[in-house]
């Protein structure tokens, strides 16, 4: 960037430099008060310099809203771009990130997320931490699973998933109030039960938590040492119906397809804690499940209305 | 439009003039696919004279209507953000022609599915259209999906359709099952239509 360049412009609002090769952004950055836009596609940035030392504390950090470095050579997120709280938009499409860094959860007021194109193989759960998220990208990378965590990003709007590693999804994806698109072609989702999931029975730890958990059995933090009180707070419910257990760390996963309006059928993956537990209308001996269980059938028709288009290829 | 009529070489020096040619060439009774291929592509994109109709929004692609063709054909824009793409769908028995303003559009072409048919679609073929380049395609050809696969890039692209339709089916990759649906405007001559 031109020395001098906060002298010359000191209101300014946007700032373009894509297509030019730029490989770093230095200090000329920090003394641009009204900066809302910054638009840096198709250069050369990556590498450490790539923006300024100091950015967290400049004032580009709370007026900054619209950030594009797509195009570039990031291996990771640099972590002085979590400085900037005021950022709504970032794109870092077609860079070569491996991972989102846990610490995404910092940029509170982002609304638009674009991963596209990068080689990115899971997701942080902490990345459903963003209260504001609406537009999330993640097309065209090696993703193998979805955390169930993301259910947790109220305000998503439309979700891009193409072109991933993933098998099935998490069931929680149904509580998406908000969700009115999702892609998820091109991946490999299964298309039958798969049938040889593994079970690796519960320890005796696990046992004796089930069972204080399901009899109730009374205690307080003064009966038990702290890892164990936190231990028995982490229970899950088993989401079987007609079971009342819970579960710790010991379940099985079942795939379940949840009928779309009889348009598409989605393989969700969810916990039950034994083997056993299945329902009637399922279990581990079926080939294909060419007919819902009832709960998820439920669930399913209220979350086919809002997820208007599913676009599965 | 049947057989090839005599076909012009026309040459489109502005996107007025290619609509007016089209309004032309659609007032007879036998039109040439030929002949709107070379037309379209005649046409070289000035963005100055479509950025009006190019309105984009963030989560998929717009389809803007530019011209009605006096009911013979529907002319539109549609604007494709970074990664955005369509469903695979077919034509109801339409012609379309389809020319890149900006940007590259990703194009596979799909066998049409069995009829009980309950597997994956057959790929026929792909191919990545340039600017300027114009692409036909009806349900005798096949299905295709559309895709804008930068992630860096925007793309614009210009489709004339004749005749009009406003359903279509759209068809899921991995069975085959198709749906019908509506298409609707995100804009009509230059103006915002919400619904």
């Amino acid at each position: 960037l031109p020395a001098g360049l906060s002298q010359w412009f000191p209101a300014l609002e946007v700032l373009d430099v894509s297509g030019t090769g730029l490989a770093e952004m230095g200090a000329e950055l920090l003394s641009l008060p009204c900066l809302h836009t910054l638009l840096a596609k198709n250069n050369r940035l990556g590498g450490p310099g790539s923006l300024p030392k100091g950015l967290g504390q400049a004032p580009l950090a709370s007026s900054l809203r619209v950030l594009n470095l797509s195009g570039n050579r990031f291996a990771d997120v640099p972590p002085v771009l979590l400085r900037l709280r005021g950022l709504r938009s970032l794109s870092l499409g077609g860079n070569r990130l491996h991972s989102i860094p846990p610490d995404i959860q910092e940029l509170r007021s982002l609304e638009f997320l674009y991963l596209g194109g990068n080689f990115i193989t899971s997701i942080p759960p902490e990345l459903a931490k963003l209260p504001s998220l609406k537009y999330l990208v993640l097309c065209d990378n090696k993703i193998q699973s979805i955390p169930p965590q993301l259910a947790q990003l109220h305000s998503l709007r439309s979700l891009s998933l193409h072109n991933n590693l993933l098998t099935y999804l998490p069931r929680e994806i149904l509580n998406l109030v908000h969700l009115e698109e999702l892609s998820l072609r091109g991946n490999p989702l299964v298309v039958r039960f798969v049938r040889d999931l593994t079970y690796n029975p519960p320890s005796l730890q696990e046992l004796a938590g089930r069972t204080v958990k399901t009899r109730n059995v009374p205690y307080t933090p003064s009966d038990l040492p702290e890892t164990l009180v936190r231990y028995l707070s982490l229970a899950s419910n088993c989401p079987n119906p007609k079971c009342g257990g819970v579960y710790f760390d010991s379940c099985v996963r079942q795939i379940k397809f949840v009928d779309f309006c009889g348009k598409y059928r989605l393989p969700l993956m969810h916990y039950l804690c034994s083997p056993e537990c299945s329902s009637p209308f399922s279990s581990a001996s079926q080939s294909s499940t060419s007919q819902s269980e009832s709960d998820s059938e439920d669930e399913a028709s209220v979350a086919a209305h809002r997820m208007q288009k599913v676009l599965l290829g | 439009m049947e057989q090839p009529v005599q076909t012009e070489t026309w040459k489109a020096r502005s996107l007025e003039e290619l609509v007016r040619i089209l309004h032309q060439i659609f007032s007879e009774d036998k039109v040439s696919v030929e002949e709107v291929q070379a037309l379209m592509e005649s046409y070289e994109s000035n963005p100055e004279e479509w950025l009006k109709y190019a309105k984009f929004d963030q989560y998929r692609y717009t389809r803007n209507l530019v011209d009605s063709g006096n009911g013979k054909f529907n002319l539109m824009i549609l604007c494709w953000g970074e990664g955005h793409g369509s469903s695979i769908h077919d034509h109801t028995d339409s012609h379309c022609f389809m020319k890149i303003l900006q940007g590259n559009l990703k194009e596979t072409l799909f066998e049409w599915p069995e009829k009980k048919g309950n597997g994956e679609m057959t790929k026929k073929s792909e191919r990545v259209l340039r600017e300027n380049q114009c692409a036909y395609i009806n349900d005798s050809i096949g299905l295709h999906r559309v895709e804008n696969i930068s992630h860096t890039e925007t793309a614009v692209s210009l489709h004339l359709y004749s005749p009009p339709f406003d359903t279509c089916n759209t068809f899921d990759q991995r069975t085959g099952h198709k749906h019908k649906v509506t298409m609707t405007f995100y804009s009509q001559y230059g103006e915002r239509t919400l619904c």
